[in-house]
């Protein structure tokens, strides 16, 4: 090693890009306006090198973490060498930046000495963005229903802000003031890495950043040629289906195989359906994204993510695919294939790495909303995803009620907020008992959701998942899939799992089951007293206990080794 | 005939050592001593230290101290065994959390476990709506169930949340008082006692731990009041930190267990908000660096940082806290390596073996060796020469960790050094940048073993340009004890929009709240005279989630005033404000203050230049002729000029080339970069 930058320095470096993308984001969170980017937390935010490789990244939701390096890589072809200090460019398009248009990718380079060293880039959802319904749409079968498209676009020329493109944008949302203000948000967390940035750099030199850079770009790599080449190598290949494209078309299938060459991993979607007419097709930029957090759930999870990381791994998605959009397909769910697309890589993954292994999840937002639009009484929405059950690992049980995948740090709304805010009654917020796949080790349970509507209002549900619900692995069973109950006031009942808005009368009521996760390993192999605990705790019923465990239990609630089936030895 | 000499004294327990503070009530001068700290029952090195180094016929004026015992029970899960009571449907609230994942990468990541487990949670029908009526009538026939079954299992405490019990605590009540009737002597917590404040499952988590503490918190004070009743005059109570940064008697710790859970680590930022009224610097970053955590807090104006809700253990809890940022980094960080690359901790030796330098077995290098390598802290003058360091183990260490990256031990040292102050900046960043605020507004106030020797660079790191090093660094949070006042917070859920509230309603509830201070005050033996409130509420703009605490100014309330106070610490915190939008109201709070009488610090003694002495020591990988001067020796009016190093028995602080260092008032050091 005849690099420039000590080892000292690479590791102050290294602290440095994580540091610095944390006071990114903490700038951006901060600074703006809308609820979905400083509470929700839908957004990240990056520190690149000069040439677009990702060196430091902050975010509040998973999903996009190998997404905005392909954004900067893109504005870099297309602009060249026209850029100069203090330029702000942003881009939203499905089909170039892979999600919906709601989230806008903003890049600004920085400079330094008059070299170019870097870029700061920062992606937020912004609360309207045009589309034919206000907020987020349900039904849009192409890309002209969802809002206003943007390529690469200079906004910000030099430190000027180019008027006409932000009188565009303002003209194109249903919320102009609380848009500008996300956008500056998102200038602002740009500015802050510049800002950092140059003063370590007056530091320590333009020069020994760099080597220190691929010094952390080199010891990534290694860490993952090193984990992969490890693995056996060999071909593994999975599928399932969503239930429909949104706007009620048969099963879509998902197909992944992985392939594990030497150093190398080959992801090929090759047998997934082509596009479909209702919205949740998906760009390839954010396919490769989800693929990549799939992987790293898997392939060195306590390590940063640098521009190193994911060099091991190629993805192959075909050209006529879901997820491979292209115009003019419906983009605004895009996420819902990429949880069933997340559970078939994991599996595939944990063939490879049985000492990682890790069952499905449940695998959707799965969103219930109400909303009132009366101006008379007020207006007012409340809108949540719901949490459900993850798959059961090698060496433990699925965890029970937590959000999926995708989402990152969302907290569920408490019931005594929800009823001092909206007339909407919670009766009833628990575990959904037998959810969970059983194995030795049991997956994790859903939950049940009981709404009572006490004024009329509209309600709205997306829920996934039901053809192919959370499998199980080496043996153990999958877990149940979500099923809703719309009970209306004259005792009609109802189970739709996806609804666009429709007006309730008062007294509707509106139950809503998330599905558990799968299963691991033989359940006739779990310990009595596992079983014992999860029928006394409430995960598992009685009845269950004994026709999926082969567990008996006597009247006074202790084992009935009788009646009991032997166990297989775990 | 010698009038009997008269003490006020704070005692701080830690992991390690016990530090007692012992302050002449006539004259305000101080003492500090260490003690090795009692684990099995941390009341037996206080009761040993105060025994010992009290004269025979002194009496206590005062006695507070800083206890973990909670903290600890919680951190080993050795408290109480508690069965838990719900709203029918809602049995799981406690074990389903908040549904977030704490590690976003993670698909393994589990939630923390609960205090009381699902097979201890139990259920009545009843219901409380949210306008505060009773939808479902409480069944006392399941009451009386429930008794059988706490008898049977032999409960040691019982925690009650049912959902809005804090508009319309009725079934709370009702459980309460049938349960005494059948099992008299059972500890019960209601929920909208310990908090009475919206959001079931924080509530619930909130009063499991009341519950979980209780038994273990009581049996501890006892046990300290059985050991020192007799040093105390006649009406005087013994106190006990909080939590929120004031003091209670034993008493009302008793009665409230859980206000003890940070009563330990809020020492230090207590000591700094002391600090900053005793140099008149009102904005302090306060760091306690010791040999395996680093302590971060912030004093504002004057007034440690704090929020209305924390998290400990991963569970949530419902009450006013000092802000405290802790991260794995200290003396003993172990330095290791992988793929080519140096990293510094968190993993940390601990005391046992600690550090190579130590002799006790320690193998992997640490700060402490890499500050021993660069010789800045003296092997043979360390801890009152009670501990001889190895200088040489530690040395070889590093130089052969160095060779496997072509560089020498001294330039190693100087990097693990680097990077632990990379790791230690960037906790400040968090609790300042991130926060919006900019830290080179504030003096950096370093304590601990460890942190005096870091602070002038930590302070580089951070552009800051003024370091405080106090009197007894080592000892500091016992020393800031003494300086608190009598503090408990009460608070009630009131949600609406702003301008939908009549300012003589909202006095009124205010009023309710101070009436309960003054019951609450007057029990800790305050006198009407010595009674103070702070008001403040919880606002947001309609739609959001987080609120901020917004001071609310005694006497008729002008609601657009308020109203514009929010909309400037909103633009402080965010940097924009929409003064356009509706403001909601969420709680309103009341800190009811009773103010003890205490004497002012007496200046410590200053002793003599002792005869001067040098050594060569490494700053930034350069050698330096470095003077060496102990603490005692440094004088009024005669700063020392950087490189120096100022040693006493319990720390090290490094004066860098470039930074002078000054005594001032009250005996705590000033290190100042020179510009």
């Amino acid at each position: 090693m005849t690099r420039e930058a000590d080892p000292i320095t690479t590791e102050v470096v290294r602290n440095f890009v994580t540091s610095c993308a944390e006071d990114m984001n903490a700038a951006l969170w901060r600074s703006a306006y809308s609820a979905v980017i400083y509470e929700g937390r839908d957004s990240a935010v990056a520190l690149l090198d000069a040439d677009g490789n990702m060196l430091g990244q902050s975010t509040g939701v998973p999903l996009f973490v190998g997404a905005i390096d392909a954004c900067v890589h893109q504005i870099m072809d297309y602009y060249g060498s026209d850029m100069a200090p203090g330029d702000i460019f942003v881009m939203n398009d499905s089909y170039m930046q892979g999600t919906h248009l709601h989230d806008i990718t903003a890049v600004g380079p920085i400079f330094f000495e008059g070299n170019l060293v870097g870029f700061g880039a920062a992606r937020a959802h912004w609360g309207d963005i045009g589309a034919i319904d206000p907020g987020s749409t349900m039904g849009s079968t192409d890309i002209y229903q969802e809002g206003l498209r943007l390529g690469p676009t200079r906004i910000v020329d030099d430190g000027k802000p180019i008027r006409e493109w932000y009188d565009l944008l303002r003209l194109n949302t249903r919320l102009p003031d609380m848009s500008i203000g996300d956008l500056n948000a998102q200038i602002a967390s740009i500015r802050t890495g510049q800002r950092r940035l140059t003063q370590l750099l007056n530091r320590i030199g333009a020069d020994t950043y760099r080597s220190a850079c691929l010094n952390i770009f080199e010891q990534a790599r290694r860490l993952d040629r090193e984990a992969i080449a490890a693995l056996e190598d060999g071909v593994y290949s999975r599928e399932g289906y969503l239930d429909d494209d949104g706007v009620g078309s048969e099963p879509v299938k998902v197909a992944l195989t992985l392939e594990i060459r030497g150093e190398e991993m080959i992801v090929d979607l090759d047998g997934t359906s082509g596009p479909v007419l209702g919205s949740v097709n998906c760009g390839a930029v954010q396919t490769k994204s989800l693929l990549r957090l799939a992987y790293k759930t898997m392939i060195n999870p306590d390590r940063a993510i640098t521009g190193g990381s994911f060099e091991t791994m190629a993805v192959r998605i075909p050209d006529s695919c879901l997820f491979n959009a292209k115009e003019p397909a419906a983009c605004e769910w895009y996420f819902t294939g990429l949880g069933l697309l997340a559970d078939l890589m994991i599996s595939c993954m944990s063939e490879a790495m049985p000492e990682r292994a890790t069952a499905a999840h449940y695998g959707d937002s799965m969103v219930s909303c109400f909303f009132s639009v009366d101006p008379d009484r007020g207006q007012w929405i409340a809108i949540e995803p719901t949490a459900g059950g993850w798959g059961a690992r090698v060496d433990g049980d699925g965890e029970s009620a937590l959000i999926n995948l995708v989402n990152g740090g969302f907290r569920n709304i408490s019931a005594e907020v929800y009823e001092t805010k909206f007339p909407v009654r919670v009766e009833e917020f628990s575990l959904r008992r037998d959810s969970g796949g059983p194995g030795c080790w049991r997956g994790g349970c859903g939950v049940v959701r009981r709404f009572r509507l006490l004024e009329s209002c509209f309600g709205a549900l997306w829920f996934e998942r039901s053809k192919t619900t959370a499998w199980g692995l080496a043996g153990g069973a999958d877990g149940q899939g979500p099923a809703n109950t719309i009970i209306l006031p004259d005792g009609s009942k109802e189970h739709p799992l996806k609804m666009r808005a429709r007006e309730f009368p008062a007294g509707t009521i509106i139950e809503t089951m998330t599905g558990g996760g799968g299963g691991y390993g033989d359940p006739m192999s779990r310990p009595f007293e596992y079983v014992a605990k999860d029928v006394l705790q409430g995960y598992v019923s009685a009845e269950a206990a004994k026709s999926r465990y082969g567990v008996a239990f006597q009247g006074n609630g202790t084992i009935d080794k009788e009646a009991s089936l032997v166990r297989t030895v775990g | 005939m010698s009038v009997a000499q008269r003490f006020r004294v704070a005692a701080d327990i830690g992991g390690t050592f016990t530090d007692i503070v012992f302050q002449d009530s006539a004259t305000g001068g101080c003492e500090a001593v260490k003690l090795l700290s009692t684990p099995t029952n941390p009341a037996e090195a206080v009761i040993r230290g105060v025994v010992s180094f009290l004269p025979g016929d002194a009496q206590m004026d005062f006695f507070v101290h800083g206890t973990t015992v909670g903290l600890n029970a919680l951190l080993t899960r050795t408290g109480a065994r508690v069965a838990l009571l719900t709203t029918e449907n809602f049995r799981d609230i406690y074990t389903i959390q908040g549904n977030d994942r704490g590690e976003i990468f993670s698909i393994r990541w589990n939630k923390p476990p609960p205090l009381v487990p699902l097979e201890h949670t139990y259920t009545v029908r009843e219901r409380i709506s949210g306008s505060g009526e009773v939808v479902q009538q409480l069944d006392v026939a399941e009451i009386d169930a429930f008794a059988d079954v706490v008898e049977a299992k032999g409960y040691e405490a019982l925690a009650v949340c049912f959902l809005f019990s804090f508009k319309n605590p009725v079934h709370e009540l009702a459980v309460e008082t049938r349960l005494k009737e059948r099992l008299p002597g059972l500890d019960i917590a209601l929920s909208h006692r310990v908090s009475p404040e919206w959001r079931e499952f924080e509530r619930t988590s909130t009063t499991v731990m009341d519950s979980y503490l209780a038994p273990v918190v009581r049996k501890y004070l006892t046990s300290l009041v059985g050991g020192l009743e007799a040093r105390l005059p006649e009406g005087h109570a013994l106190h006990v930190m909080e939590s929120n940064g004031g003091v209670m008697s034993a008493t009302s710790a008793s009665k409230s267990p859980l206000q003890t859970l940070l009563s330990g680590p809020v020492g230090g930022a207590i000591g700094g908000k002391a600090l900053s009224h005793a140099t008149g610097r009102p904005n302090l970053i306060c760091i306690d660096m010791g040999g395996t955590s680093f302590d971060a807090s912030l004093v504002i104006d004057g007034k440690p940082s704090s929020s209305n809700e924390a998290t400990i253990e991963g569970l949530p809890v419902q009450m006013s806290v000092v802000d405290i940022h802790v991260i794995g980094a200290g003396g003993g960080s172990i330095a290791w390596e992988e793929a080519d690359a140096v990293r510094v901790g968190p993993q940390s030796a601990g005391s046992d073996p600690g550090p190579i330098c130590y002799g006790k077995g320690g193998e992997k290098p640490t700060v402490s060796d890499a500050n021993i390598v660069l010789r800045r802290i003296d092997g043979a003058n360390f801890s009152d020469k009670e501990m001889q360091l190895d200088a040489g183990a530690a040395e070889r260490a590093l130089a052969e960790m160095g060779s496997r990256f072509g560089m020498s031990a001294l330039e190693m040292a100087q990097g693990v050094v680097d990077i632990i102050n990379s790791k230690m900046a960037d906790a400040i960043r968090t609790i300042t940048i991130r926060r919006g605020i900019d830290p080179r507004d504030f003096t950096l106030a370093a304590f601990g073993g460890a942190g005096p020797a870091q602070a002038a660079a930590l302070a580089e790191e951070l552009e800051i340009c003024e370091v405080i090093i106090p009197v007894h660094p080592g000892a500091f949070s016992a020393w800031g004890m003494l300086q608190t006042d009598i503090r408990h917070d009460f608070k009630e859920t009131l949600y609406g929009s702003w301008d939908s509230f009549e300012p003589a309603y909202l006095e009124d509830r205010f009023a309710a709240l101070e009436q309960e201070g003054h019951i609450y005050l007057s029990g800790e033996g305050i006198g009407e005279g010595d009674v103070k409130f702070e008001r403040s509420a919880d606002f947001r703009y309609q739609g959001q989630e987080y609120v901020l605490t917004i001071p609310v100014p005694k006497g008729t309330i002008d609601l657009q005033e308020v109203r514009s106070r929010f909309d400037q610490a909103y633009e402080r915190q965010y940097g924009h404000s929409s003064p356009e939008s509706r403001m909601e109201l969420a709680n309103i709070r009341v800190a009811a203050f009773g103010i003890l009488a205490r004497p002012d610090y007496a200046e410590p003694a200053t002793g003599t230049l002792g005869k001067p002495r040098s050594r060569k020591v490494y700053f930034s990988g350069v050698e330096h002729d470095t003077s060496i001067l102990d603490r005692d020796g440094v004088l009024p009016e005669s700063p020392v000029i950087g490189p120096a190093i100022i040693e006493e028995g319990t720390a090290t602080t490094l004066v860098p080339p470039g930074w002078r260092a000054e005594l001032i008032e009250g005996g705590h050091l000033i290190l100042e970069a020179e510009r």
